[in-house]
C-alpha cells in the first residue's frame, strides 16, 4: 500500500502528465508576461511605438483578464488540482491558460468561453474538496470558485469592468482568506473568529452582487469588506506569531502583514471610487499587486515545490523583490496618485514590473542554489536500493 | 485526546527504533507555521515490523497542495534512521479529521494558547 491507499485511485498516464506539465510551464508565464506588458502599456502615457506587436495591444486591452484569469486563476487552479489529486482537475488550469493565450492572440470571445469553462471545472473540483472535508475554509474556497465563475460569465456576456472586477477580486480574496482562516485553527480560537469572517465575506460577496446594479454602491460595500478583512487579519492571523520565528516562516509573515496593509489601502480606494473619487489605481493595484502579489511572494517558496516539483533554497535574497514591490507601490500609489502625475505613475508601474521580474530571477536563483547544494545527494539517492514513495499523482 | 502516550503518537514496534522515528518525524516541518508535523498533531500512528514501517497521518486541510512535499520529507527523514530492509509507507487519511486539540504542548505554546 502506498500513500494513495486511502484515496480513490486516479493516475493519468505518465507521458500525459509530462506533456501537461510542459504546457503549464509555457502557458502560465505567457499570461503573466502578457499581463505585465499590457499593464505597462496602459500605465505609461508615452505614445506606443508604431511597430508595436499586436499581442501587446491585445494584452493592454485584456490586462485584467490576463492577470486574474490567465495567470492567477491558472496558478490557483493548479494548486487545487494538485491538492485534490485527480487528473481531470487539471482541465481547469489548462482551460484558463489557453484562455490567456487566446487573449494575447486577440481572440477575446473564445478566450472568455475558455475562462468560463475553467471556472466551471474549478467549481466542481472545489465541491469534491468540500465533500472530502466539510469545514468553513473549504466552503469559502468553493465560494471563491463560484465568484470566479460568476465574474467570468458576466465577462463573457459583455459586462463592463465595474461589474466583473468585484467578482474576480472576490475569487482571489476569498481564496486567500480561506487559507488564512484554516491557519487560525491552530490558535485554538477557530470557531470564534470564523463567525466574524463569515460576516466580512458576506459583505464582500454582497458588494460584488450590488456592483452589477450600482457600480458606486457596490464599490463602497466591496471596499468596506476589504478594510474589515484587513482588520480581521491583523487581529487574528498567525502571522503575528510566526513573525517572531526565523528563516522562511518569518519571511512569509513579513509578506503577509505588509500585504494586509495594502489590503486596507485598497479598501479605502474602493470606497473612494464609490464616492466618485479618482482612486481607481489605488483600488485595483493596492489589491492586485500590494495584497495578492505579496501573498504570492509569501507562498512561492512553498507552493513551487508542490506544483512544479522544483525544490528551492530560501535565503535573505527573497526580501529584495519584496522591498522593491512595496517601494514601487508607494511611488505609484503615493505621488503617482496624489499628484495626479501620470509620469510618476508610469514610473511606479515600471518599477512594479521590475519587482516582478526581480522576483522571478530570485526564484530561478533559488532553484539553482538548491540544485548546486544537493548535487551530491541526488546521485546518492538515485543509487539507493529503496523504492521511493509513489506520489498521489506521478 | 489528552491521554498522550510516552511517544507523542501511538507507536507499535521495536523500542530501539522508537526514539529515532519520533526524532525523524519531528524534523518534518511545515514552514508556514514553523512547527513539525508531530507538534501540529498530524501523525495518527506508526507501526513497525521487520518488513515495513507504516505511518498513518493526516493534513489540516484537504485543499493543501503541499501534501506530497511533506510526505516526501517524512519519507526521507525516516529513511535516514530505519534499516534499508524495512519498506516505508506513509498513508494520508482524512478520518478522523484533524482537530486543534491534537496539537502538542509545545505546539500550543508556539501558537499562544
Amino acid at each position: 500500500m502506498d500513500a494513495r491507499s486511502h484515496e480513490r485511485a486516479r493516475s493519468p498516464h505518465h507521458g500525459l502528465v509530462i506533456a501537461a506539465r510542459s504546457l503549464f510551464c509555457v502557458l502560465v508565464p505567457l499570461s503573466l508576461v502578457g499581463a505585465v506588458a499590457g499593464g505597462l502599456l496602459r500605465a505609461c502615457t508615452a505614445p506606443p511605438p508604431p511597430t508595436l506587436p499586436s499581442w501587446i495591444a491585445a494584452a493592454a486591452l485584456s490586462h485584467a483578464a490576463l492577470m486574474i484569469c490567465g495567470f492567477l486563476g491558472s496558478v490557483v487552479a493548479l494548486e487545487r488540482a494538485v491538492a485534490v489529486g485527480r487528473g481531470a482537475a487539471f482541465l481547469a488550469p489548462l482551460a484558463s491558460g489557453l484562455g490567456g493565450a487566446l487573449l494575447l492572440a486577440g481572440q477575446v470571445r473564445a478566450a472568455a468561453f475558455a475562462i468560463v469553462a475553467a471556472a466551471a471545472v474549478f467549481v466542481v473540483v472545489n465541491i469534491v474538496l468540500v465533500r472530502r472535508q466539510r469545514a468553513a475554509h473549504t466552503r469559502l474556497l468553493l465560494g471563491g470558485a463560484v465568484a470566479w465563475l460568476v465574474g467570468s460569465a458576466l465577462y463573457a456576456g459583455g459586462a463592463n469592468g465595474p461589474a466583473v472586477l468585484p467578482w474576480w477580486f472576490a475569487f482571489l480574496v476569498a481564496t486567500i482568506a480561506a487559507e488564512r482562516l484554516e491557519m487560525t485553527r491552530l490558535t485554538g480560537r477557530g470557531l470564534a473568529v470564523e463567525r466574524s469572517l463569515r460576516l466580512v465575506m458576506a459583505t464582500l460577496f454582497g458588494g460584488a452582487v450590488v456592483a452589477s446594479f450600482s457600480a458606486a454602491m457596490g464599490a463602497a460595500l466591496f471596499g468596506t469588506a476589504l478594510v474589515l478583512l484587513a482588520a480581521w487579519l491583523f487581529l487574528h492571523d498567525i502571522a503575528r506569531r510566526t513573525l517572531f520565528t526565523h528563516g522562511l516562516s518569518r519571511y512569509m509573515a513579513v509578506c503577509l502583514l505588509t500585504g494586509y496593509g495594502w489590503l486596507a489601502a485598497a479598501g479605502v480606494g474602493w470606497i473612494g471610487m464609490g464616492a466618485g473619487l479618482p482612486l481607481h489605481d489605488l483600488a485595483l493595484h493596492a489589491l492586485g499587486l500590494g495584497f495578492v502579489v505579496s501573498m504570492m511572494m509569501a507562498h512561492a517558496p512553498v507552493i513551487l515545490p508542490a506544483i512544479a516539483r522544483v525544490r528551492l533554497r530560501f535565503g535573505w535574497a527573497f526580501y529584495v523583490p519584496l522591498v522593491a514591490l512595496h517601494v514601487s507601490l508607494v511611488v505609484r500609489l503615493g505621488p503617482g496618485l496624489g499628484l495626479g502625475d501620470a509620469l510618476v505613475r508610469g514610473l511606479g508601474a515600471t518599477l512594479n514590473a521590475a519587482s516582478l521580474a526581480l522576483f522571478a530571477a530570485t526564484i530561478a536563483g533559488a532553484v539553482l542554489a538548491w540544485r548546486l547544494m544537493h548535487a551530491g545527494e541526488e546521485a546518492a539517492r538515485a543509487g539507493a536500493r529503496r523504492r521511493r514513495p509513489a506520489s498521489r499523482l506521478h | 485526546m489528552s491521554d498522550l502516550p510516552a511517544a507523542p503518537f501511538p507507536y507499535d514496534g521495536p523500542e530501539d527504533l522508537r526514539a529515532g522515528i519520533v526524532a525523524a518525524l519531528k524534523r518534518v516541518i511545515d514552514p508556514e507555521v514553523a512547527m513539525s508535523i508531530v507538534d501540529v498533531g498530524l501523525v495518527y500512528g506508526v507501526a513497525v515490523d521487520d518488513r515495513e514501517l507504516r505511518v498513518t497521518m493526516t493534513m489540516t486541510s484537504a485543499a493543501c497542495p503541499v501534501t506530497d512535499v511533506i510526505v516526501d520529507d517524512a519519507w526521507h527523514e525516516l529513511a535516514r534512521v530505519v534499516p534499508s530492509s524495512i519498506e516505508l509507507d506513509i498513508d494520508i487519511v482524512w478520518e478522523p479529521p484533524w482537530t486543534p486539540d491534537r496539537m502538542s504542548e509545545r505546539g500550543r505554546r508556539i501558537m499562544g494558547w
